[in-house]
């Protein structure tokens, strides 16, 4: 479990909150979604997350334990994180940047190279074909496979995941969270999911927590924030795309 | 310049060619890798600490703004030594800046998704240096490093001015003996040197560089090929240096890297870097092996009265041919003395008391500075003395040697005692500066009452009617702590003693600098000539 306890963050000292006063849990096993315009601080809320940013104040736990309190290297190898820009090292080939995590923790070559493979094959990369690639060498939707894959490693608890799929192509995009969510059954995890797309926060949300300006307008189950917006901003917000997608049900 | 003299030259020199290469090679190579060790983690240390950046950036280019000679100068005081070491000094500092900005450049340019990915999957700060920041500014640290190389190849040939060897012996025997040919058998070798320097880093990074698994199977069977090669490439030129530099590296042919310590068996002369100081040298040092038992280490080619004078002090040269008038002047701060034997007793005194050293007996001739003009405008405008030139100095250029323009005794002195004020006045090399006046690129020059190029290239010293040149009688100084272990000495080099005449002295720069031919050879045939050269028992 994760919670946030009056969480707010400032990059200013103090003029502007881009998180404000923040509070909610999210729990075991459950796929939250950040939902929210750019700018609205899911991305910051996220990096606070696993301590990639420090809160201005207020406490975030995760399992209990406040993360302030922790070391944040080891705290990060226990979280997964997939980055909004990918972010696999250029220099490694596939099997070394999913590797990488196990390395860090010191697991044997062979263990490591075992997990890279069956990793790969989860999340659909074929290791004969892909494992000594390098990054360069593969599509952005093969890249963010090896970038999901190398955030699993571990076997993480937790999964961090910053618009995974923001920079893929609609059909690609359809694929991989098809996948995501085939993936999140067997898996097990509980993942923290930013996204400013509506039908993707609806695709893959247990529940969704709505921010606007830093802070948060709604979190709850999507029946609820759909049936019951607690704001005008929430209602407007869903309100949008489904005008929109009358209209183009018209013009077919 | 033929081909079969080329050849001619080349093979005659190959022995030193292959010794100086090597020489080259481990000035070069040494300097770059201690820059290497030193320079990156200064790069990296100005990447991570924000307020060193700015300091360090700047104090590494400032390095690089002083002057290579400058630099030596410096490093010759400050060490109190000739030779390799302030040598490499120079070549380290002068080889940071490119090392050190491409690694904070490297360092600066990795992507931050990159740096932010590393961090967020938890790399440590020295994790994430070593695993991806230093892989991914491998390209632009090595594209630094290659500057660098090349960069210490090229000044590396200054670092025979401080009697280091190098390759840049050549060139500065050319420059002295004013012989292009011997200029360029050091000049093309370092442009060499300096294209395969850099192409050995380049292929050892190509060479280093990961397999695309996507190469086509023809790249990859090229790959096959050439990678091996590639990664020789370098190896074989470290093998080479070492071994050019090792296999010919005794005592005697290698100076620049031998002990400076005395133990009475070797000698080390030095001389400065002109023609007439080379011929002293190979003189006395031909003189000594053929009487003494003492091994003669030639460091030649000093660059300079100051620099001679240094190494004569901190030992690192245990005599040298120096001029009365120099002495007084330049070295002891002492006002001119005009009579030359009291001249000669005034310096042999302050060198016993302040520097420990020895003058022994004069050879004879009087290298004053003459004032000199073109023949043809001696006769044109009747010039015969210095006096004759007040009221038309002002329509004249001249050109002075670097040492003349700040000397006491020389231009300075000049000026005062003559009221003279030239239109323009050019540092010029002493080589040069007999070409500048033939072709009337400049009007009047600081000859040397010995120098056989008065009398080739028609020039006419003028008379100094005023009496302000002191006399310049050179004579050999020797270390007293040198002649103490090894007092025969004196009676051998007094063989020399008054024997080289203005005249002589003249005809002897003239077979060099006019004839092209080698101090060595001159120097022997006229020893032979006078019989000095049998053994006295």
């Amino acid at each position: 479990m994760i919670s946030y306890k009056h969480v707010f963050k400032s990059f200013d000292g103090g003029k502007h909150f881009a998180v404000e006063d923040v509070c909610f849990e999210v729990h075991e096993g459950e796929t939250l979604v950040l939902l929210g315009s750019s700018g609205c601080g899911k991305t910051t809320l996220l990096k606070l997350t696993n301590h990639l940013l420090q809160p201005t104040s207020g406490t975030i736990e995760v399992d209990g334990q406040d993360i302030a309190r922790q070391s944040s290297i080891s705290l990060r190898r226990r979280i997964g994180y997939v980055f909004q820009g990918i972010g696999l090292f250029p220099h490694m080939t596939v099997e070394e940047n999913v590797a990488m995590v196990p390395r860090l923790l010191g697991w044997p070559a062979k263990k490591r190279r075992e997990r890279a493979h069956e990793l790969l094959g989860i999340v659909g990369l074929d290791p004969e074909t892909y494992a000594t690639r390098f990054p360069e060498e593969l599509s952005g939707g093969q890249q963010q496979r090896v970038g999901v894959a190398r955030a699993l490693a571990a076997d993480p608890a937790y999964l961090l995941m910053d618009e995974p799929f923001g920079a893929l192509d609609a059909l690609t995009r359809d694929t991989l969270q098809r996948e995501l969510l085939a993936l999140k059954q067997r898996l097990k995890k509980t993942i923290v999911f930013v996204t400013h797309d509506i039908f993707e926060a609806l695709a893959l949300g247990d529940r969704i927590a709505v921010l606007q300006g830093g802070r948060l307008e709604q979190i709850g189950k999507k029946e609820e924030i759909l049936q019951m917006p607690a704001t005008e901003f929430v209602r407007e917000l869903f309100a949008k795309p489904a005008q929109q997608l009358a209209a183009y049900g018209e013009m077919l | 310049m033929l081909a079969e003299s080329w050849v001619a030259l080349v093979s005659e020199r190959l022995p030193e060619l292959w010794l100086r290469t090597g020489e080259h090679l481990m000035l070069s190579g040494v300097s770059t890798g201690a820059a290497i060790l030193v320079g990156i983690p200064l790069g990296i240390c100005a990447a991570r600490i924000w307020w060193l950046r700015g300091p360090l950036i700047g104090g590494v280019g400032i390095l690089q703004t002083i002057p290579s000679l400058a630099m030596l100068a410096i490093l010759l005081t400050l060490l109190d030594k000739i030779g390799a070491i302030p040598a490499v000094i120079a070549l380290i500092l002068y080889a940071l800046l490119p090392i050190v900005r491409n690694t904070l450049a490297g360092l600066e340019g990795v992507s931050p998704a990159v740096v932010e990915a590393a961090c967020g999957i938890g790399m440590t700060s020295r994790q994430r240096l070593w695993l991806v920041e230093i892989p991914l500014s491998m390209p632009v640290i090595v594209a630094g490093i290659r500057t660098a190389a090349v960069l210490s190849v090229g000044i590396a040939t200054l670092s025979a001015f401080i009697g280091a060897g190098g390759l840049g012996q050549f060139i500065n025997r050319g420059l002295a003996l004013s012989n292009t040919e011997l200029i360029l058998l050091g000049a093309v070798p370092v442009a060499l040197l300096a294209l395969v320097v850099d192409g050995s880093i380049a292929a050892l990074q190509w060479g280093l560089r990961r397999k695309r698994s996507r190469d086509s199977r023809f790249r990859a069977a090229i790959d096959r090929i050439l990678r091996p090669l590639a990664l020789a490439m370098p190896v074989a030129l470290v093998v080479l240096g070492c071994f050019a530099y090792f296999s010919t590296n005794t005592s005697s042919a290698n100076p620049a890297w031998g002990p400076s310590g005395t133990d009475g068996r070797v000698i080390r002369i030095g001389t400065k870097n002109f023609t007439e100081q080379l011929i002293l040298g190979e003189l006395m040092a031909q003189l000594i092996e053929a009487r003494t038992g003492l091994i003669v280490e030639r460091r030649f080619n000093l660059g300079g009265t100051m620099i001679c004078h240094g190494a004569l002090k901190s030992g690192a040269i245990d005599m040298y041919a120096e001029y009365t008038g120099t002495a007084l002047t330049a070295i002891l701060d002492l006002s001119v003395i005009a009579d030359p034997d009291r001249a000669h007793e005034t310096v042999v005194r302050e060198y016993r008391r302040r520097f420990s050293a020895e003058w022994l007996s004069p050879f004879g001739f009087n290298n004053t500075y003459a004032i000199t003009v073109r023949k043809s405008d001696a006769t044109s405008r009747n010039l015969q003395t210095i006096s004759d030139l007040i009221g038309i100095a002002e329509t004249l250029r001249a050109g002075f040697t670097a040492e003349f323009s700040e000397r006491p005794d020389g231009y300075p002195g000049l000026r005062s005692v003559y009221g003279l004020q030239f239109r323009e006045v050019r540092d010029l090399d002493p080589a040069l500066m007999y070409q500048a006046i033939a072709k009337r690129e400049v009007d009047v020059i600081c000859a040397f009452a010995t120098d056989g190029r008065i009398a080739a290239f028609e020039l006419q010293p003028l008379r100094d009617d005023r009496g302000f040149f002191p006399p310049y009688q050179a004579a050999p100084v020797v270390r007293s702590e040198f002649l103490a272990v090894r007092p025969e000495l004196r009676p051998v080099l007094d063989l020399l003693a008054g024997f080289l005449d203005d005249a002589t002295m003249q005809r002897l720069n003239f077979e060099v600098d006019e004839k092209k031919r080698r101090p060595v050879e001159v120097a022997r045939e006229f020893l032979e000539g006078q019989g000095l050269l049998e053994s006295s028992n």
